[in-house]
This record gives structure tokens, sequence and C-alpha cells, in this order.
């Protein structure tokens, strides 16, 4: 009786909130993984079933495949500094500092401003004719540089953004983790006449290991999707040659309308993604999945 | 009492502390300072910030307010209120949406006993990790298909719900999976007899969430608001990719517009209209931040690690 009445205050809760979340997310997302089996070229052509070519088309052509390895290494790339960094962060974080939170807020802000904005000051600190940087540079004697004709310039302005705005997140989650090991195992690890290093090594970080898992791979999952920071830095500029795979989507669906395309590459991100998942389900040992849940990192509102 | 204190003050001038106190605030100035930066440009007027060699710290020899102001009392430019009244309006809406969602979705799957429970809500877990910008396209497409919207026949015709306020409306009461998730996880540590003492004092269902539970998850309520506020209010892709009218856009879709991104190619780009239109973001987040900066780092803690 209790179980029937439960299941009925279930549906009239959830029902509706389904049926809108079928609307804006989950149709989409599905149709989106169908467009990648057809040829569809321009809104009003008629899509035209042509099976896996699209895939074919993808491995075939360095635009996509370069798209693709350079998601891959600047997703690591980014994943791997931002990390670093916030780790270190964190350890000088889990000092009694005085005045320690002012320091956790101040590396958290850049976390809660708009990319559109703040990527905007990039381009100012950027620019060719008046851009910060250049006119530091001339004032020093040196020739300016052209940042928007150098992919490597592009490239290494992208991580640099992409670690501003995250590092201070990957800190308090380090800090967070840093504050779940047991202070007994420290005070054990003092006993036994452990130093400072001897704590970090013996004690820290296998005790970290669960949430390290966890924060490698939510970050590697949000940066191999990276996406908007390449879109207002560099627009995949000079030549395509700092296009990533999510920027080269948005390229095919909105400005070349080849929907085909832009289906397919969704297809193979997000078999990627899932992937990565898997490994980290069957990696992760289940203690470690107990104490950590792969949701998404802070971000949403759409 | 002057024992204690220098052993404190011995501690605080400890090595591994200087050091700590070096990084943290020497980095932490550089995080900062783009956001510096930002504040500065909007003291100059157009002419005199196109006019200047940019420095580190830009100071214009005739500060102005105008820029400010603009925000509150609108520029002859641009729309700017109208893109500060629909950030806002946008912003609030989903805000609200996801805080209801979020309660009463966590509340079915903490406390309600159904048959498939724990798998449907393995599925929504899974869905979050498909990327999300994956399914702007078909959106797109799907908006434009409406059917029997903005001239639609069924499904074509005309322009769907594109270009409309229903863009924005629409997803407003989709399940917050991340919310429902949230309040799933602290309503389960909230002992069952508390609802059973409740139905026999006689109380409903809608007594019981409202009135008895969700008083309990104030802390984690604040952190889906923030969440969910600051997450629409810097949203770009919606306003930007399924509306084209000036009426309809919000700060950073007029900020894309205008920019590289959106801008003809070869137009100049207009970088103090960009600055003001970024303060008007930036400050009002930070503003957020700052007076709930608590519930931000309790709750980013609660995202990763089971408590």
């Amino acid at each position: 009786m209790r179980r029937h009445r439960d299941g009925v205050i279930a549906a009239a809760i959830l029902t509706p909130m389904f049926l809108f979340w079928l609307v804006v997310s989950g149709f989409p997302t599905l149709f989106g993984f169908f467009l990648g089996f057809f040829d569809w070229v321009g809104l009003n052509d008629k899509p035209n079933f042509i099976w896996l070519d699209n895939f074919a088309h993808f491995f075939r052509d360095p635009v996509y495949t370069h798209a693709l390895w350079r998601s891959i290494w600047l997703g690591g790339l980014v994943t791997a500094v931002t990390l670093a960094a916030g780790f270190g962060a964190a350890l000088l974080m889990n000092l009694p500092l005085f005045g320690k939170g002012v320091y956790r807020s101040i590396w958290y802000i850049p976390a809660v401003t708009s990319t559109v904005a703040t990527t905007q000051v990039f381009n100012i600190f950027l620019d060719t004719n008046n851009g910060v940087i250049n006119n530091i540079l001339k004032a020093l004697g040196k020739e300016p540089i052209v940042w928007q004709y150098s992919a490597s310039w592009g490239i290494f302005w992208i991580v640099v953004y992409s670690v501003w705005k995250g590092v201070g997140g990957a800190a308090l989650i380090w800090l967070a983790g840093l504050q779940s090991v047991d202070p007994v195992l420290y005070e054990a690890a003092d006993i036994d006449g452990a130093g400072r290093w001897g704590r970090l090594r013996y004690v820290t970080l296998p005790g970290l290991k669960p949430i390290a898992t966890y924060i490698v791979i939510t970050s590697l999952i949000g940066a191999i999707q990276i996406y908007e920071q390449v879109l207002f830095i560099t627009n995949g500029g000079p030549y395509g040659q700092t296009e990533v795979l999510v920027f080269r989507i948005y390229r095919d669906g909105f400005w070349d309308f080849n929907l085909g395309m832009a289906g397919a590459s969704s297809l193979i991100m997000g078999i990627i993604v899932i992937v990565v998942t898997v490994i980290y389900y069957s990696w992760s040992t289940q203690s470690d999945r107990r104490t950590t849940i792969p949701v998404k990192p802070l971000k949403g509102g759409r | 009492m002057n024992e204690p204190l220098r052993i404190k003050w011995k501690k605080r001038l400890a090595p591994i502390h200087l050091l700590g106190h070096a990084v943290l605030l020497g980095f932490g100035l550089v995080l900062l300072y783009p956001l510096v930066f930002m504040v500065l440009s909007g003291f100059f007027n157009k002419t005199e910030f196109m006019q200047t060699i940019l420095g580190v710290f830009p100071t214009p020899k005739e500060p102005t307010l105008a820029n400010y102001k603009s925000l509150i009392l609108g520029s002859k430019d641009a729309a700017v209120t109208t893109y500060l009244a629909n950030s806002v309006i946008r912003t609030a809406y989903n805000t609200i949406w996801a805080l209801l969602t979020s309660f009463l979705a966590g509340y079915v799957f903490a406390r309600l006993k159904f048959k498939g429970k724990d798998q449907l809500f393995l599925v929504l877990l899974a869905t979050q990790m498909i990327p999300g910008t994956l399914a702007i396209i078909p959106t797109y497409l799907e908006f434009a298909r409406f059917p029997f919207a903005g001239g639609n026949d069924v499904f074509t015709g005309g322009t769907g719900i594109l270009n409309t306020w229903w863009v924005y409306l629409i997803g407003g009461p989709a399940i917050n999976i991340m919310g429902t998730f949230l309040v799933k996880q602290s309503l389960e540590k909230v002992p069952i007899e508390l609802d059973e003492a409740a139905i026999m004092d006689g109380a409903g269902t809608m007594r019981i969430i409202f009135g008895i539970l969700l008083p309990l998850q104030l802390p984690i309520m604040a952190f889906i608001a923030i969440t969910t506020a600051l997450g629409t209010w810097n949203d770009f892709v919606t306003p930007f990719f399924y509306t084209t009218s000036d009426g309809l856009q919000t700060l950073p879709a007029a900020i894309t517009r205008i920019s590289s991104v959106g801008a003809s190619p070869g137009a100049v780009i207009n970088y103090p209209m960009i600055i003001t239109l970024s303060l008007g973001i930036t400050l009002p987040a930070l503003l957020i931040f700052f007076f709930f900066q608590k519930y931000i780092v309790q709750g980013l803690a609660n995202t990763g690690i089971k408590g």
C-alpha cells in the first residue's frame, strides 16, 4: 500500500520534469547522435541516409583527426597544469595560515567570472596594435609579437586562460581531500617519527587516492571539451591550427551547416567521454567509489 | 599571556608559513589582475581608451563614471539596460526552478520507495556525462521546427520558438540532475523517523516536504541556487545561438555579438563597450560570490566527496 502511494507521488513529481528534460536535453542529444548517419548540409537541404560515411570521412580528413588529437593533448595539458598548481596551492592553504580564508576566496574568484567577459580582457592584453603585453615589449625595446599569427602562442594563451580559470576550483577540491584524511593517521606518523615529507609521502598521498582519481577524471572530461576559450581567444586561427573537436562541431553546425559531420563528431566525442568514465569505474576500487562520485564539475545553467 | 602569544608569533613566522603567504598572496594577486584591469579600464571614456597606450595599470587622465552609470541608466550606444534586465530575469527564473525541481526530485529519490528507483537514478547520473555542447545544433533544429509555434504548421513553415522568450522559459522546469543528487545525498542523512513522526501528527506530503525537510537543507539549497545563478548569468550559448533580436540578448550574448566572434570580419572591435558590458556581468557575480562563498566552499567539497 505504502509502496503504491509512493509510486504515484513519485510519478506526479517526476513526469513533468522528465518531459521538460526530454525537450531541452534528452531528445536533442539523441537526435544529434542520429544526425551523424546522414548527409545533411544546409538547413533546407533534404537529409540523406549514408550509413557510416561521415565517420569514415572523420578519420580520413586531417581537419578532424588533428582537431581530435588537439582536444586530447590540450585537455591533458590543461588538466596536468591546473591540477599540479592546484595541488601545490592546496598544500599551502592547508597550513594554519593567518587569513587563509581570504586566499581561498581570491584563488576561486576567476571561476565565478564569465568566460565571455574575461577572455575579452585577455584579448586586450594580446591585441597587436595596443595590447598590454606588446606595449611592454615595445617599451623594453623588443619587437612586438603578432600572437594571432602563431598557433603555438594561441595554444599557449588558451592554456594560460584555462589554468587561470580552473586552478582555484582544483585547489578547493584538493583541499577538501586533504582535510578528509583521518587526523589519527598523522598522529600515528608523528609517533613513528615521520617528518613533514614523510607525512606527505606515507599518509597524505595514499589518503588522497580516491579524490585524486575523481578530480583527474572529471577535470579531463571537462578539459577535452574546452571550446569557449578557443572560440573567444583564437577563434580557431591561424588557419584552423588551434581548432579543437568541440570547436569544430560548432564550426560545422553554425558556419558550414554541415549537420551530418557535426553529428558524427558529436557522437565520437560522446563515445570518448563515456569510455573515459567507464575506465574510471572499472579502475577505481569499490572503496574509492564509496567516497567519490562522478558528478560533473560545477557548471551549468542552460 | 605573554608566553603563548610568543609561540603563536613564532609559528606564524616559520619559514613554511612565510612561503605559504608569499605564494598564495603573490599568485593570488596575479589571478586577480585581469579583473583589476577590467575595473580600471571602466574609468576611461571611449576615445581616451582607444588613444591611450595601455600599460599594466591603465589610468585615465580624465576618469569618468559614465561606463558604470550606463549599466544602470542606459547608454546611447547599446541597449545595456535591456541586456542587464534580460540577464536578471533569466537568472532568477532558472534559479527558482532549479531550487524547486532539485528539492522535489531529491525528495523522491531519497525518501519514496518505488520500483526501478535506483536504476532510474543511475541513468540520470550517466546522462550528465554526455557533453552538453553536443546538443546545441540539434536543439537549434528542434526549436526551429517546434510544432505549431512561430508560424509552423506541424514541423515546418516558420521559425518555431527561435528568437522568442520560449527559448529561455522552456528549460527551467527540466530536472536539475546535479541539484537532485546533492539534495538526495543530504536528505539521506536526515533520519526517516522525522517524517514518520510528522505523519503521526497528521502532516501531509507537502507539509513534510516544505515545512519540515526543506528548512533543514538550506545550506545545500543555497549552493544549488548560487551555482545555477552563476551558470545562467555567465551563459552565452542559449541567447547567442537561439535568439537574434536585440531585445532578447543577455549581457554575455551581447558581448559575443560585438566581439571578434560575432562582429563582421575586419571590423574594429569596440573594446570600451565590451568592457562596460563585462563589468555588468562580472561585478554582480563577484557580489554573489562574496555574500555566499561559505556555501560555495562547502558545497564544492560535497560534490566530490560523499559526506
